[in-house]
């Protein structure tokens, strides 16, 4: 029996490519859940809308190898 | 004037043979022997601020000898109506490549050897072995085992910042090659080659029009690709007149994995450039050819830089492209990336990949179209070479994986190694 | 005909998990399933054995001793296993096997098809699929010994759907009649015409999607990340490449991960904005903030770390399966994984 995961990466074909289930789209290899180009506060909110856009798949069914992506 | 178009003068590559080289007291190129002076080509080398000491070395296919730490192989090469401009940018003075009258040496490759790890210029495990094996089972994995090869050893000077060296390095060996193939200035070629501006013939109206995208990778020190001289990160997709290509517009400064390098040889050959120019009015039309950064860092990046790759194609009227991969790693999803925003315009596609143990480094469903240069991780059986240019030990005695090999597995299309099911 | 069996502490009698830690051994004969083996007609010369931990832990060291008396024994067969369902036992089994496969010994094994041992193998062993279930062994060994004998005696062995093996997906070079420039051209023009062929296809195991989490705001949500990410200093060596373990750290009362008290030792991109700022990696600060307003159950207390540079296939499915067996046992009920 599985556990639900959402993989965030920056590299979703590859994830796809692999099989992985749910992906959700990261910012970049070298900070999938940040922007250093963000002010500090920006910054933080951004990467609280990722999290939660990674709950919400997450919660919810996906067909197989599914990628979101975080809205701006 | 042609068709009311300003003149574009046409390219002639004349290909000089040799076919015996040999040390000798002043480098000369006659009926096919060459005489390299090595001590003259070391002292030219040497002559870099950023050079401690050159050593050179002549060797021939069969000897038992491995060159290892390979940075890159050059074509001897000269722009015989303007010398000072061969290599514009980086060796030569600041003028349009692919055009005019170029001379090429067949046969012979000039090597730049650096150890860059014990130079304490990289990390240990930032760059890898590069090796070429001029005899043994090694020696038909790189095109360069069956070339007489002129091989530059550089020792850089202690303490000579990483750019300095680097620049250093190629430049010296883009001079050794300037003035190996300057020898045939004057003298009539084995084979003469015309390359017209693509797009001014009349032939194959009907006939699919074709393009090529290729892949560079410029990620910084030792890792870059220069045009003309600079580096090309930030590279927004751009056209370029294969001609350019061929005529040394492009050269190569990227030494992180052997197999999948693009050395500058594998530019100036070119074999996509020259089946395509071929093809032209036959089976083809030859739309263009787009270059393309790959290793981009974002997501977005990669996608941008896709779809404008994929725009161009679609400007340049292409009914099919060919995409060309650099390296390993993340860039198979730029190539892959470039694959879908093509068949998303309606552009067919065929991609050029190296392929792993692993299989397949990135795939995405449009890719229905794949050329296999080879499996990278395959290994060739042991060898143990009488003498190893260029390291102490060089795995001498024991297997070694197909990717340590220099251009093995080589996604431009240049070789004809390909993996199969077993 | 000399055969070598390896076995893991358990079949080799040397004891049960107390006994993971058990350094390779070399024993004269046939033991536990070995003598199997020898009922069904493949007599064991000489039997190797080592803990499943202490091969997964060194796995270098482990391999060393092994094959240094494999190349004593010089057999004509080695024999892995079976190792049916165990992920460990299974790993250090198509680990073997391609090592010994590399110095030229025939390697056969038997393990369920998605243990990470077959990719570990990479290839370079027959593998009987099996189930989990180990009271198969009286029905494997018969089939495990009668292809180990015909790859002794050198005599042909016919492809994987005839012969029942796992199909060992070994691609290999060949030159062409052409360059890749004149088959890439090739490929097109066909293409354009209507006929599309490949040189190669992608492979890749489907795993149906987990369902989803019935109620996010009651859930326990466990972050893991292959982005090299380890308190500062490294304490426990995470390696910067080709990473042989995963590591977990405590989060209780971690409500940041701070730059001064955390860094990224991956190797395979530029950590510089991720040293800056660690959540940039591993997003801790904004899932803390999520669980105080009720929107998660709560954190697991602890995250897992492993680095996802030049780590072969097999390895990483060995971690996943051993970090999904702990997330499970502490019931955790969502992943949040974070890769680069």
């Amino acid at each position: 029996m599985g556990i639900p995961t959402v993989f965030v990466t920056a590299l979703p074909t590859i994830a796809q490519m692999v099989g992985a289930t749910r992906i959700l789209r990261g910012v970049s290899i070298t900070h999938p859940t940040g922007d250093p180009s963000l002010a500090v506060g920006d910054e933080h909110a951004f990467r609280r809308r990722i999290v939660e856009r990674a709950l919400e798949m997450l919660a919810t069914d996906v067909e197989p190898i599914t990628v979101w992506e975080v809205p701006a | 004037m042609m068709n009311g178009r300003p003149a574009d003068p046409p390219l002639g590559l004349g290909t000089y043979e040799v076919v015996e080289a040999s040390p000798g007291p002043l480098t000369s190129w006659e009926a096919g022997n060459l005489v390299v002076d090595l001590e003259s080509l070391r002292g030219s080398a040497a002559k870099e601020p950023a050079v401690e000491a050159v050593e050179v070395h002549l060797v021939r296919p069969g000897d038992p000898v491995r060159v290892a730490n390979v940075l890159d192989a050059v074509v001897p090469h000269v722009k015989a109506d303007d010398p000072e401009a061969t290599f514009p940018g980086v060796l030569g003075r600041l003028a349009p490549a692919g055009r005019g009258r170029s001379n090429r040496l067949g046969g012979v490759t000039v090597l730049s050897v650096c150890d860059l790890r014990a130079a304490g210029l990289v990390e240990q495990d930032e760059l890898y072995e590069t090796f070429v094996d001029m005899a043994g089972p090694g020696a038909e994995r790189s095109s360069f085992g069956s070339t007489t090869n002129v091989v530059l050893t550089f020792t850089p000077r202690p303490g000579a910042p990483a750019a300095d060296v680097d620049l250093a390095v190629r430049r010296a060996g883009l001079r050794v090659a300037r003035d190996l193939a300057a020898t045939t200035i004057g003298s009539a070629p084995d084979r003469e080659e015309t390359f017209r501006p693509i797009g001014t013939g009349d032939d194959g109206e009907d006939l699919p029009r074709v393009a090529a995208i290729l892949q560079v990778g410029s990620e910084g020190s030792f890792l870059d690709t220069f045009l003309y001289g600079l580096r090309m990160e930030g590279l927004v997709p751009t056209l370029l007149d294969p001609r350019e290509v061929l005529d040394g517009a492009l050269t190569n400064g990227a030494y992180e994995w052997a197999g999948s390098r693009n050395a500058t040889a594998f530019y100036q050959r070119s074999a996509l450039i020259h089946e395509l120019f071929e093809a032209d009015g036959k089976s083809l039309r030859f739309a263009g050819l787009i270059v393309a950064l790959g290793y981009l860092n974002t997501a977005f990046e990669k996608q941008r830089s896709a779809m404008l790759s994929a725009r161009l194609a679609q400007l340049l009227g292409a009914d099919g492209v060919v995409c060309t991969t650099f390296e390993t790693g993340n860039s198979h999803t730029d190539t892959m990336l470039t694959v879908r925003a093509c068949e998303h315009l309606g552009i067919r596609t065929t991609a050029i990949v190296t392929e792993t143990n692993g299989g397949l480094t990135d795939h995405v469903p449009e890719a229905d179209c794949i050329v296999s240069v080879g499996n990278e991780d395959e290994l060739v059986p042991a060898w143990s070479p009488d003498r190893v240019i260029g390291a102490s030990a060089g795995r001498a005695g024991e297997p070694v994986p197909t990717w340590a090999y220099l251009g093995a597995t080589c996604q431009t299309g240049d070789m004809r190694w390909r993996a199969v099911p077993e | 005909m000399k055969i070598v069996h390896y076995l893991n502490q358990f079949f080799a009698g040397l004891g049960g998990e107390e006994a993971a830690g058990h350094e390779p051994v070399r024993i004269e004969g046939a033991v536990g399933p070995g003598r199997g083996l020898g009922a069904a007609g493949l007599p064991v010369d000489v039997t190797l054995a080592c803990g499943d931990d202490h091969f997964g832990e060194h796995e270098a060291d482990a391999l060393a001793r092994l094959l240094a008396w494999l190349e004593e024994e010089r057999p004509d067969v080695l024999v892995c296993g079976p190792s049916f369902g165990s992920g460990r036992y299974g790993y250090a089994c198509g680990s073997l096997a391609r090592e010994a496969g590399r110095r030229g010994v025939p390697v056969v094994s038997a393990m369920t098809p998605d243990n990470p041992g077959v990719l570990a193998a990479e290839g370079a062993a027959y593998i009987v699929p099996t189930g989990s279930n180990v009271t198969e062994m009286r029905t494997v060994l018969p089939v495990v010994a009668a292809l180990a004998g015909r790859l002794a005696r050198g005599e042909p062995v016919g492809r994987a759907e005839e012969e029942g093996y796992l199909p060992r997906g070994l691609r290999r070079n060949e030159l062409a009649d052409a360059t890749g420039a004149v088959r890439a051209l090739d490929l097109l023009l066909a293409k354009l015409a209507g006929d599309t062929r490949t040189e190669v296809a992608p492979s890749g195991d489907r795993v149906p999607p987990a369902p989803a989490v019935a109620d996010v705001s009651r859930a326990t949500v466990a972050l893991v990340s292959e982005a090299g990410c380890v308190p500062q200093g490294n304490p426990d060596r995470l390696p910067s490449r080709h990473s042989n373990m995963w590591l977990r750290y405590p989060l209780g009362g971690v409500a940041s991960l701070d730059a001064d008290a955390y860094e990224s030792v991956h190797g395979g991109f530029d950590t510089a904005a991720a040293n800056e700022d660690p959540n940039r990696l591993v997003p801790l600060d904004a899932v803390r903030e999520l669980e105080a307003e009720g929107r998660i159950g709560k954190l697991h207390d602890v995250f897992y770390t492993t680095t996802g540079v030049d780590t072969p296939v097999a390895a990483a499915a060995k971690f996943g399966q051993e970090i999904a067996a702990e997330l499970h046992e502490a019931e955790v009920q969502a992943v949040i994984l974070t890769g680069t």
